[in-house]
């Protein structure tokens, strides 16, 4: 956190709007100061006088004047999200949380799994490491989504899957009739079968709907990933961002403070991960 | 030092008319005529009964440093000083937790920060319990060891005065200017002494059939002990909202249209919506989970995060509960097999 006092607002204005999907659209915002955040980070992003709610930005982590985020309609204030247009102005705390340490991952050869909401986060992730790409070995990047039309930043996966040493495979659970679809229809761990698996040494996220990481997890450990080297980015209520309000507490963590990215060792014995 | 009960009360009394540059308020327990048996924070100016030697108030010390609602973005107040007087021990200790909870984080509320630093804080030992003080459980004492400004321990018709930091040496320069003050005696000094313990007997003496030897195994209790003790519960809020620790809260955004205004305002992990995100989903719907989170928070979390229980024994949840649930019970309860 850059200012000690956690409640510390800034001011953001909304420059462009891009609509997703039906459910899910990105705001594309200027703070009136640098927001600089790592990726993983999160803010927590108020609509005046509605509320707050953390988002993780889907912009890589150098913008630190023009930062993006991807909502999905889920509930009071995200609902409020969508309806703000072009010159409004929303509010940032933060950045809170844990990032993913990606200097740390030089040289290897790293694996995303990101589905539904948690193409957000891994969105951000993939777009920090690609703009040092000569750092890393490969990115391997697996995407998930319910139907095709579901299926978020179609354009960009397609730019995205030309970068050198990027190999982007994508699912979809089922493919409703009259859509089309040039992806695989399939749960998005079985993917893991058709790429070249490097568990040793080397790091995997999964960022999606709970169920998702849940079976992403266990696939990736039966590969033969170490349990350090899962990454894993929990969703609970954080309310404030910064480990006072104590909704979001895991044991002795709190998702919003320790995490929301934790390594599957570090959490694998608290209550109701999954849930 | 000493000073006699009766000039200091009333130096209390007008010590906003008399210092008026310094002090900006002066809240002391007190005893209402209607409720003889509960002491409450007032504000004396209108001349209230000091009730200072006596038990706990009914409201934690802690509500007027982190209060029900209050607006923490923008953040701004004058700088006198208030004086708090009545403080007991196991609020103390609860404002302990609460510094390492929200100071000594990587992050600061900031009006608990200036509550702190704003208020002259005087605790003074009990000499009365009430039925549901506990705080020898958690090894705490009825007197205060560190922590205070200045402490009193009433002696006959005096108090022995101890100061514990600058704001309490500011606060004896202060009334030396409108009171006398001896030299306490070493006679004195055992007279305190003596006291203390023979008070703190007592309540160990009541609290002994509730000493269990380890909180560290309540996560691993039967689910269906927890489901037992819960049923009576009705899943108020009211024991988190009168603890002398729980601090959980929500944030309001209450914005205008110049100006982002954060509000911030109590909430309790014992209400289905506590955990709720977005969508709908809650990890804990059931009562009996909601109702062992608390427990397990207090007993568990709270103690491996900050390594000392969040709970001080003040026994205001059991006062407070409309069930009838005693937390004291309850721990000893679902460590039985059944
Ligand atoms: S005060 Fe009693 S009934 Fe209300 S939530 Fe607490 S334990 Fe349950
Ligand atoms: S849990 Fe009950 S006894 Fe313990 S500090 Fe809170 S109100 Fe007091």
């Amino acid at each position: 956190m850059a200012d000690k006092n956690p409640f510390k607002t800034i001011p953001a204005k909304i420059y462009e709007i891009v609509d997703e999907s039906p459910l899910i659209r990105t705001i594309k915002v200027k703070p009136e100061i640098n927001f600089p955040f790592q990726t993983g980070q999160f803010a927590e992003v108020s609509v005046p006088n509605i509320g707050e709610g953390p988002f993780t930005p889907s912009s890589p982590q150098s913008f630190g004047f023009n930062l993006e985020f991807t909502i999905m309609k889920t509930g009071f204030v995200t609902e409020h999200i969508h309806k703000t247009k072009v010159g409004d102005i929303i509010g940032l705390r933060g950045p809170f949380g844990s990032r993913y340490p990606i200097d740390e991952w030089k040289g290897k050869d790293v694996l995303i799994m990101g589905g539904g909401v948690g193409m957000a986060p891994t969105r951000s992730l993939f777009l920090s490491m690609v703009d040092n790409i000569d750092d890393y070995n490969s990115i391997t990047f697996l995407i998930a989504a319910r139907t095709p039309a579901d299926m978020i930043y179609k354009d960009q996966i397609q730019e995205w899957s030309k970068i050198q040493k990027v190999k982007i495979l994508k699912a979809v659970d089922k493919v409703p009739e009259g859509e089309k679809w040039d992806g695989d229809v399939c749960l998005v761990t079985k993917l893991l079968e058709k790429v070249k698996i490097k568990p040793k040494d080397n790091p995997a996220v999964t960022c999606g709907p709970p169920i998702m990481m849940k079976f992403g997890t266990l696939e990736l450990l039966k590969y033969g990933y170490a349990e350090e080297n899962i990454y894993l980015s929990m969703e609970k209520k954080m309310y404030c961002g910064h480990g006072q309000c104590r909704h979001c507490v895991m044991g002795k963590y709190y998702a919003c403070k320790d995490g929301a990215v934790f390594t599957y060792d570090k959490i694998k014995n608290e209550e109701k991960i999954w849930e | 030092m000493l000073v006699k009960v009766k000039e200091f009360e009333t130096f209390l009394h007008n010590c906003v008319k008399d210092n008026p540059k310094e002090i900006g308020q002066v809240i002391a327990a007190c005893q209402v005529p209607v409720n003889p048996d509960s002491r409450f924070f007032i504000d004396i100016k209108e001349g209230k009964q000091l009730c200072l030697n006596s038990y706990r108030t009914v409201e934690p010390t802690r509500l007027l440093y982190y209060f029900t609602r209050e607006q923490v973005e923008p953040f701004n107040r004058s700088d006198k000083k208030r004086i708090i007087v009545g403080v007991k021990a196991c609020d103390l200790s609860a404002l302990k937790l609460l510094d390492k909870a929200l100071l000594e984080d990587d992050f600061q509320d900031p009006s608990y920060k200036y509550w702190r630093e704003n208020t002259i804080l005087i605790s003074s030992d009990c000499q009365e319990f009430s039925s549901v003080c506990h705080c020898t459980i958690f090894d705490g004492k009825p007197w205060a060891e560190d922590g205070f400004d200045v402490n009193l321990s009433k002696v006959n018709d005096s108090y022995n005065i101890i100061t514990g930091s600058s704001k309490g040496d500011f606060f004896i320069e202060l009334l030396k200017r409108f009171v006398n003050i001896s030299e306490q005696s070493s006679i004195n000094q055992e007279k305190v002494k003596i006291k203390r313990q023979d008070y703190y007997n007592k309540l160990k003496e009541k609290n002994e059939k509730y000493t269990i030897e380890s909180y560290s195994d309540l996560r691993v209790q039967d689910i269906k002990n927890w489901n037992k003790e819960s049923k009576k519960c009705i899943g108020c809020g009211a024991c988190t909202n009168i603890c002398g620790i729980c601090y959980c809260l929500i944030l309001n955004d209450e914005s205008t249209d110049d100006q982002f205004i954060k509000v911030r305002s109590t909430d309790s992990c014992q209400l289905n919506g506590y955990a709720r995100v977005a969508g709908g989903d809650t990890p804990r719907p059931q009562m009996y989970d909601r109702f062992r989170n608390r427990y397990l928070c207090k007993f568990d979390y709270v103690q491996s995060k900050f390594n000392t229980y969040g709970c001080t024994g003040c026994g205001r949840c059991i006062e407070a509960c409309p069930a009838e649930i005693d937390i004291r019970e309850v721990v000893k309860n679902v460590k039985v097999v059944v």
